[in-house]
C-alpha cells in the first residue's frame, strides 16, 4: 500500500506540489537467515552461501552477526558484502503532464501508479542528473534535467512495520532552475541540475546548494506543521474584514495543520562563471563553498552573493593554446584550506589556499605516466577524469576516468595506489563509443561510509562495487525486470568473448543508452541510491 | 593503410561533432570540443605519418592485417570497420567541382554564411557523402565558421594562419565562451589530401 504523500507547499515563489513517488510496496521480509557466524572477527574464512541467496561464488562475507549473536557491528564497517544487496524501493517521479492528469482522472491515476507503464510517460526532463544524500542520510536529493529537485526522506522506524525502515518517500519537490537565455551571447542556458550539495544541518531547516551551468542557488527546506488562526483583521481565507464588523479582539493561536514542506531560495549566486559549472563543494568551515567551471574556480561566502573570489584560473592568455580544462573539484573534508581539482588530461592538483590568493600553482600534482601500449586515437578522451572524491578520512582521493577508477594516496603523487577496471571490455570499442558520443559520458564514483568500498556506474544499467580490502568486486544491475521489492540482486557478468555462459551478457548486447552516471552511498549505512535515467533505485544490504 | 582510412573516418566524425556542437542546447561545451579536437589532432598525425597517401580505392587489395609496424606507431589500434573500406571502394559519386576550387579559394576569405551547403550533407545521412562534402570544399568554409584555432595543440605554422584571421581575432576572443575551437591549421593542411581523393 502507498503512503499518502506529505502535503505540499503552495508558496508560489518557490515550488510546485509535491508529487507522489510511485513506490514499490514492501512485501515479504528478507528471506535468508544470517550466515553462520565466523569463528573470529579478523580474517574472514569462506562461508557456505546461505540458503535462498544469490548464486554468487564463495565470497568471504563480513560477519553480519557477531559470534555471540549480539547486533551486527556498524554495517559500514563490515565491507562490501557483495551478493547481499536487496532492492528497497524504486522511485519514479511522474512528469508534470501526467501529474495533471492524475488529478483529473481516476483512470489515468491508475495508469500512473503502474510503473510498468512509466516508460511512455517519461520525458527527457525527468532524467536524473545528480543524486546526493545529506550528512545524516535521512534525506536524499535528486536533480533532473528539467531543473527540478526532488527530496526523499527516509521512513522512520516503527514497531509495527520493521521492514519498512529504509524506504524513502517524497519529502519535497521544487523547481530549482529555469531555462534562461543569455541575450548578449545568444546562448541558451540549460536548466539541468548539474550538482546538489547539502549543507550540514545547523537548525531545524535543511539547506542545500543546487547548480546548473551558470547559477548556484542556496535552498532552504523547512517544515511547517502549525499555522496561526484567529486573526482580527483577516478572515479564515485571508480576505480583509470590514473594520466596522469587528466588535471584539482576540489573540491569534497556533493550531496544528497537515505537515507542509516548503522550499525557498535563500541565496542566488549568479554571473560569476563564463563557462559551464561542473562542480560545487561545501567547505568544512561551513561558511564558504567553491564552484568550478571549465577554466576557473570561485570561492564564495554563503552570505555574500554579489562577489566571489577567483582562486584558480587556468585560462591561457591565448585561447588557442588551451590544452586542458577543469573537470571536477572538491574541498578536503577536514582541512578548510585544501582542495583538489581534476583535469581533462588525467591529472589532479591539490592546492592550499594559505599559499597564495590565486592557487594557480599547485601544492601537489598527481599524475600517472601513460602506458604507451594502450595508446590509441582516444587515449586523451579516456584519460579525462570525470569525477574526483575525497575519502571520508581525507587521506585518499578517488578519480574516475572512462574505463577505470583509481585511488590515490595524498602522500604519493606519481601513481595511484589502486586501480580498478570498471569495464575494460570497452577498450576495443572506443571508436563506436566515440561515434555515438558515449565516450564523453561522465561517470561519478562514491566511497562508502568507512572508505572500504567504492562504487561507480557503467552501461546497461550496471553498476560496480569494489571492496578495497578483499579486492573483490561485483557487478549489479538496476533494472525493472528484477525489481520486486526485497529482491536480492544477482551479480552480473559481462562475457568478453569466447563462449558465453548462461546468465552472462555479451559486450555487443549491452545497451549503451542505459547508463548509470550518478550514484550515492549513505554516509553511515550500506544503503545506496542508483539513478538509472528517470528511475531512482535504492538498495540496501541484507541485514537482519 | 587501414590506419589511414580509420583516421580519415575519425576526422570526418570529429568535424561533424564540432559542427553539431554549435546548434546544441546549452551552448558550446568547451570540454567536449577540446577532446574532439585532440582526437582530430591524433587522427591527423596518423594521416600524415602514413607514407602511402594515394592508394585508397577500388584497385587496392584489402589491406593485410599484419601491417608492418613501420606504419603509424604501434598501438594505433582499431582496424577500420569493413563499412569504411567499402565506402572508399565505391566509385566516387559525381565530381565535386567546388571541392577542387575550394582549397584554392579557401584562403581568400570565404564568405561566412556557408552553413547551408553543410547542412545538406548532414541531413543526407549517408556518411560517405558527408565525408566528402566536409572534407573537400566546405572544409574551407568550416574554417571561417569557427574562426578560432588551437595552434598550441598542433605546433604547425601558426604564422600561416594569422593573416586570414586578422579581424576575426577580436571576434572570437570576445565571443569565446560561445565560440570554440577549430583546428584551422589542421583543416587547411588536409585540403591537399582531399583534393587528391576527389580527383581520383
Amino acid at each position: 500500500m502507498h503512503q499518502p504523500p506529505p502535503a505540499s507547499c503552495s508558496r508560489s515563489s518557490c515550488c510546485v506540489c509535491a508529487r507522489v513517488g510511485v513506490r514499490v510496496s514492501a512485501l515479504a521480509p528478507a528471506a535468508a537467515p544470517c550466515p553462520a557466524p565466523s569463528r573470529s572477527l579478523g580474517p574472514r574464512p569462506p562461508e557456505p552461501p546461505s540458503r535462498g541467496t544469490s548464486t554468487l561464488p564463495l565470497a568471504p562475507l563480513g560477519p553480519w552477526c557477531s559470534p555471540t549473536g549480539s547486533p551486527a557491528p556498524l554495517s559500514c564497517e563490515t565491507g562490501c558484502g557483495e551478493g547481499s544487496w536487496i532492492l528497497v524501493c524504486r522511485l519514479l517521479v511522474p512528469t508534470q503532464v501526467s501529474l495533471l492528469s492524475m488529478e483529473e482522472d481516476i483512470d489515468t491515476r491508475k495508469i500512473n501508479n503502474s510503473f510498468l507503464r512509466d516508460h511512455s510517460y517519461a520525458t527527457e526532463a525527468d532524467i536524473i542528473s545528480t543524486v546526493e544524500f545529506n550528512h545524516t542520510g535521512e534525506l536524499l536529493a535528486t536533480g533532473d534535467k528539467g531543473g527540478r529537485v526532488v527530496i526523499f526522506q527516509r521512513e522512520q522506524e516503527s514497531k509495527n512495520q520493521v521492514h519498512r525502515r529504509g524506504e524513502y518517500n517524497v519529502y519535497s519537490t521544487f523547481q530549482s532552475h529555469e531555462p534562461e537565455f543569455d541575450y548578449l551571447k545568444s546562448l541558451e542556458i540549460e536548466e539541468k541540475i548539474n550538482k546538489i550539495r547539502w549543507l550540514p544541518q545547523q537548525n531545524a531547516a535543511y539547506f542545500l546548494l543546487s547548480t546548473n551551468d551558470k547559477t548556484v542557488k542556496l535552498w532552504k527546506v523547512s517544515e511547517r506543521d502549525k499555522r496561526p488562526e484567529g486573526y482580527n483583521l483577516k478572515d479564515e481565507e485571508g480576505r480583509l474584514r470590514d473594520p466596522a464588523t469587528i466588535t471584539t479582539l482576540r489573540v491569534p493561536v497556533l493550531r496544528p495543520m497537515d505537515l507542509m514542506v516548503e522550499a525557498t531560495p535563500r541565496r542566488v549566486f549568479a554571473n560569476a562563471h563564463t563557462y559551464h559549472i561542473n562542480s560545487i563543494s561545501v567547505n568544512s568551515d561551513y561558511e564558504t563553498y567553491m564552484s568550478a567551471d571549465d577554466l576557473r574556480i570561485n570561492l564564495w561566502n554563503f552570505e555574500i552573493t554579489n562577489q566571489s573570489f577567483n582562486i584558480v584560473d587556468i585560462k591561457p592568455a591565448n585561447m588557442e593554446e588551451l590544452t586542458e580544462v577543469i573537470t571536477a573539484a572538491e574541498f578536503h573534508p577536514h582541512h578548510c584550506n585544501t582542495f583538489v581539482y581534476s583535469s581533462s588530461k588525467g591529472t589532479i592538483r591539490l592546492c592550499d589556499m594559505r599559499a597564495s590568493a590565486l592557487c594557480d600553482r599547485h601544492t601537489k600534482f598527481f599524475e600517472e605516466p601513460e602506458d604507451p601500449s594502450n595508446r590509441s586515437f582516444f587515449s586523451e578522451i579516456i584519460s579525462s577524469i570525470s569525477d574526483v572524491k575525497f575519502s571520508h578520512s581525507g587521506r585518499y582521493i578517488m578519480t574516475r576516468d572512462y574505463l577505470t577508477v583509481k585511488v590515490w594516496d595524498l602522500n604519493m603523487e606519481n601513481r595511484p595506489i589502486e586501480t580498478y577496471q570498471v569495464h575494460d571490455y570497452l577498450r576495443s570499442k572506443l571508436c563506436s563509443l566515440y561515434e555515438n558520443d558515449c565516450i564523453f559520458d561522465k561517470f561519478e564514483c562514491v566511497w562508502n561510509g568507512s572508505d572500504s568500498v567504492i562504487m561507480t556506474g557503467s552501461y546497461n544499467n550496471f553498476f560496480r562495487m569494489f571492496d578495497r580490502n578483499t579486492k573483490r568486486d561485483v557487478t549489479l544491475e538496476a533494472s525493472r525486470e528484477n525489481s520486486k521489492p526485497r529482491a536480492i540482486l544477482k551479480p552480473r557478468k559481462v562475457c568478453v568473448g569466447g563462449k558465453r555462459r548462461k546468465d552472462e551478457i555479451s559486450v555487443d548486447s549491452l545497451d549503451f543508452s542505459k547508463k548509470i552516471l550518478h550514484t550515492a552511498w549513505h554516509p553511515s549505512e550500506n544503503i545506496i541510491a542508483v539513478a538509472a535515467t528517470n528511475n531512482l533505485y535504492i538498495f540496501q544490504d541484507k541485514v537482519n | 593503410m587501414e590506419f589511414k582510412l580509420e583516421a580519415h573516418r575519425i576526422v570526418s566524425i570529429s568535424l561533424g561533432k564540432i559542427y553539431n556542437s554549435r546548434v546544441q542546447r546549452g551552448g558550446i561545451k568547451l570540454h567536449k570540443n577540446l577532446l574532439v579536437s585532440l582526437v582530430l589532432r591524433s587522427a591527423r598525425q596518423v594521416y600524415l605519418s602514413d607514407p602511402c597517401p594515394g592508394l585508397y580505392l577500388a584497385g587496392t587489395p584489402t589491406p593485410q592485417p599484419g601491417e608492418p609496424a613501420a606504419q603509424p606507431p604501434a598501438g594505433w589500434g582499431e582496424p577500420p570497420p569493413p563499412g569504411a573500406r567499402a565506402a572508399w571502394s565505391d566509385p566516387e559519386p559525381q565530381p565535386q567541382p567546388h571541392g577542387a576550387a575550394g582549397p584554392a579559394g579557401s584562403h581568400a576569405g570565404c564568405p561566412a554564411p556557408c552553413s547551408t551547403p553543410l547542412k545538406k550533407p548532414r541531413r543526407d545521412g549517408a556518411e560517405e557523402d558527408a565525408e566528402e562534402e566536409m572534407e573537400t570544399g566546405n572544409v574551407a568554409n568550416l574554417i571561417t565558421i569557427f574562426g578560432s584555432s588551437f595552434s598550441g595543440l598542433l605546433r604547425k605554422s601558426p604564422g600561416g594562419g594569422r593573416e586570414e584571421e586578422g579581424g576575426e581575432e577580436s571576434g572570437p576572443e570576445a565571443a569565446e565562451p560561445g565560440q570554440i575551437c577549430c583546428d584551422k591549421p589542421v583543416l587547411r593542411d588536409m585540403n591537399p589530401w582531399s583534393t587528391a581523393i576527389v580527383a581520383f
